[in-house]
C-alpha cells in the first residue's frame, strides 16, 4: 500500500505541472491537495502529515514560489483534517465535497499569507483579481478532487479490495466450470 | 509490526505536526533571504521529472494539436489572403532592412567599433509550467549539457519571453517577464531614435508589463512598439518586448504610466530559444574620466 502512496503523490506532482503546460486553466485543480485530502481523511495523522510535507515539497522544487510554502500550508491542512475526521464523521462520499472546498481555501489563504509575510507577494498571472483566483481555485479543486477521490478510492479502500478478490474468485468458479464445494 | 493505535497515532502527530512546520517554516526563511541564485535542489528535481514532462506534453500536444487543426480549418482561407499580402510587405521591409544593416556595418568599420555581441540561439521545447496559480514560470529541455547558464535570455520569434532562474544537467526554470519580479530594461520607438527609455517589468495582472520611468515629456502613443534597450545587460538591445497598449499620460514632473502588451504568447509557448547571451566587458569608470589627477597643482 505503500508503494501505491508514493506513486499517487509523485504522479500527482508532475501531473500538476506538465497537464498545465498543455493548458494553463488545469492548474486552478490542485491535485497534490486532492491526494492530501484524501488521505488525510484514513484517519492516520501522522502519515497525513508526512504526505502533505512531500507532496508541498515537491510541487515547490518545480515552482517559482517559495521552497517549503506548499509544504508548510499542506502539512497543516492534513493535519486539521485528520484531526476534524476523527470527532466528526465527515469521510463519506457526499460530505467530501464541502470538505475538499474546505480544504482548497484554507491550503489557499495559508499560501498567499506566507509569501505576503516573507516579502514576496504573488501575482495573478491567469487574469482576473486575487477574489476571482481564490473562487477559482477552490472550484475546479472540489470538482476534480470529487471525482479523483472515486478512483482513489478503487485502489485504497479496504471494502472495494475485499469485493474485487471476492469476485475474481466467483470468475474463476464460472470460467472452470467447478461445482460448488459442500462442506 | 502491530500498527498503531489512535491513541498513539494522537500522541505522536502534534509532535511530528512541529518538526515539519518548522522544517517547512526553515525553508522558506532561507529561501526568501538567499539572494546568491538558485537552490541546487530545485534544479535537480526539474532534471528529475524532465522525461516524464517531455512524455506528456509530446502526446497531450499532439492530441491537442490535431484538435486545434480542425478548429482552424474554417478560418483558413481568410487568413491565407491576409498573410500572403503580409509577406509581400515584409519581403519589402526585409530589402529595406538589409541595406540599413549593410549601412550599419560601413559605419561601424569607419568608427572602428570593437567586436559587438555575439551569440547563438538554442532551442528547448517547454516541458512544464508552473504549478502554482500565483506565479509564472516554465521549466524547459535545456540545462548545462547544451550551453545554457543562468540570467540568460530567452526569446521567441515574436518577443522576450523571460531569463533563466534555475538550471540543472538537461533542464532550466524560467522566470516569465509577466512575473512581478521581474524586468528588462527598453525603449519606446527605434533604439537609438527616441528618447522614451524606461524599465518594462511584471504587472502582475492580465499577463500585461507595465512600463516606468519614461519621461513624460516624451511622446508615447497606443500601438507604439517597445524593445529592449540592452541596459540592464541581460537581454540583448533591439530585441522585441510588445505593444503599447495603455497610458496614463504624464507631465513635466511625472513620468507616463504604460502598459504594454507582450509580443510573445506567454500563455502558449511550446518551443522557445535561449540566448548563450553575455553582455559586453564595461570598461572600469575610472580609466575613463577625464583630469583623473585632479591632486596635480597647476
Amino acid at each position: 500500500m505503500k508503494w501505491k502512496l508514493a506513486v499517487c503523490v509523485a504522479l500527482a506532482v508532475v501531473l500538476q505541472s506538465t497537464l498545465a503546460a498543455l493548458w494553463r486553466p488545469l492548474v486552478y485543480a490542485d491535485l497534490p491537495l486532492i491526494v492530501v485530502v484524501y488521505f488525510a481523511l484514513r484517519r492516520d495523522a501522522v502519515l497525513a502529515v508526512f504526505v502533505g510535507t512531500v507532496a508541498g515539497l515537491g510541487t515547490d522544487l518545480l515552482s517559482s514560489g517559495l521552497l517549503g510554502a506548499n509544504g508548510f500550508s499542506l502539512t497543516l491542512t492534513a493535519y486539521l483534517l485528520a484531526a476534524l475526521v476523527t470527532r466528526v464523521m465527515i469521510d463519506n462520499p457526499l460530505l467530501r465535497i464541502p470538505v475538499m472546498a474546505g480544504a482548497a481555501a484554507f491550503d489557499t489563504v495559508v499560501y498567499f499569507l506566507l509569501h505576503q509575510l516573507l516579502g514576496q507577494p504573488p501575482g495573478t498571472p491567469l487574469g482576473g483579481t486575487i477574489a476571482e483566483t481564490f473562487a477559482y481555485r477552490i472550484i475546479w479543486t472540489t470538482v476534480a478532487g470529487t471525482v479523483i477521490a472515486f478512483g482513489l478510492d478503487t485502489l485504497f479502500n479496504e471494502t472495494s479490495r475485499l469485493r474485487r478478490r471476492h469476485f475474481a474468485f466467483r470468475r474463476r468458479i464460472a470460467r472452470r466450470g467447478l461445482t460448488r464445494r459442500k462442506y | 509490526m502491530a500498527r498503531s493505535t489512535q491513541k498513539e497515532i494522537r500522541q505522536r502527530a502534534p509532535l511530528w505536526l512541529l518538526v515539519l512546520l518548522a522544517l517547512n517554516f526553515g525553508l522558506m526563511s532561507w529561501h526568501a533571504r538567499d539572494a546568491s541564485g538558485q537552490p541546487v535542489v530545485k534544479g535537480w528535481a526539474q532534471s528529475a521529472i524532465s522525461p516524464f514532462g517531455r512524455a506528456t506534453t509530446g502526446v497531450g500536444g499532439a492530441g491537442m494539436g490535431f484538435f486545434r487543426t480542425f478548429a482552424e480549418m474554417r478560418g483558413a482561407q481568410a487568413e491565407n489572403q491576409i498573410l500572403r499580402q503580409r509577406l509581400a510587405d515584409a519581403e519589402n521591409q526585409l530589402r529595406e532592412g538589409r541595406q540599413a544593416l549593410d549601412e550599419n556595418e560601413r559605419l561601424k568599420r569607419l568608427l572602428d567599433f570593437d567586436k559587438d555581441i555575439s551569440y547563438r540561439p538554442v532551442p528547448a521545447r517547454v516541458i512544464a509550467r508552473d504549478p502554482s496559480v500565483w506565479f509564472n514560470s516554465l521549466v524547459i529541455n535545456r540545462g548545462t549539457t547544451s550551453g545554457v547558464d543562468l540570467d540568460m535570455p530567452v526569446v521567441t520569434p515574436e518577443g522576450i519571453v523571460g531569463r533563466i532562474v534555475g538550471v540543472g544537467p538537461v533542464s532550466a526554470q524560467v522566470m516569465l517577464l509577466t512575473d512581478e519580479r521581474s524586468a528588462a530594461g527598453a525603449v519606446v520607438g527605434q533604439l537609438g531614435q527616441s528618447n522614451a527609455i524606461g524599465s518594462v517589468r511584471g504587472y502582475g495582472k492580465n499577463g500585461l508589463l507595465e512600463m516606468r520611468y519614461v519621461s513624460g515629456m516624451e511622446t508615447v502613443n497606443t500601438g507604439d512598439y517597445v524593445v529592449t534597450t540592452g541596459q540592464d545587460r541581460i537581454y540583448p538591445p533591439g530585441l522585441s518586448v510588445g505593444t503599447v497598449v495603455e497610458i496614463q499620460q504624464g507631465s513635466a514632473t511625472t513620468p507616463h504610466t504604460i502598459r504594454v502588451k507582450p509580443g510573445a504568447r506567454l500563455d502558449s509557448l511550446q518551443e522557445v530559444a535561449v540566448l548563450t547571451y553575455r553582455p559586453p566587458q564595461r570598461t572600469a569608470p575610472e580609466k575613463t574620466l577625464p583630469n583623473v589627477d585632479k591632486g596635480k597643482t597647476k
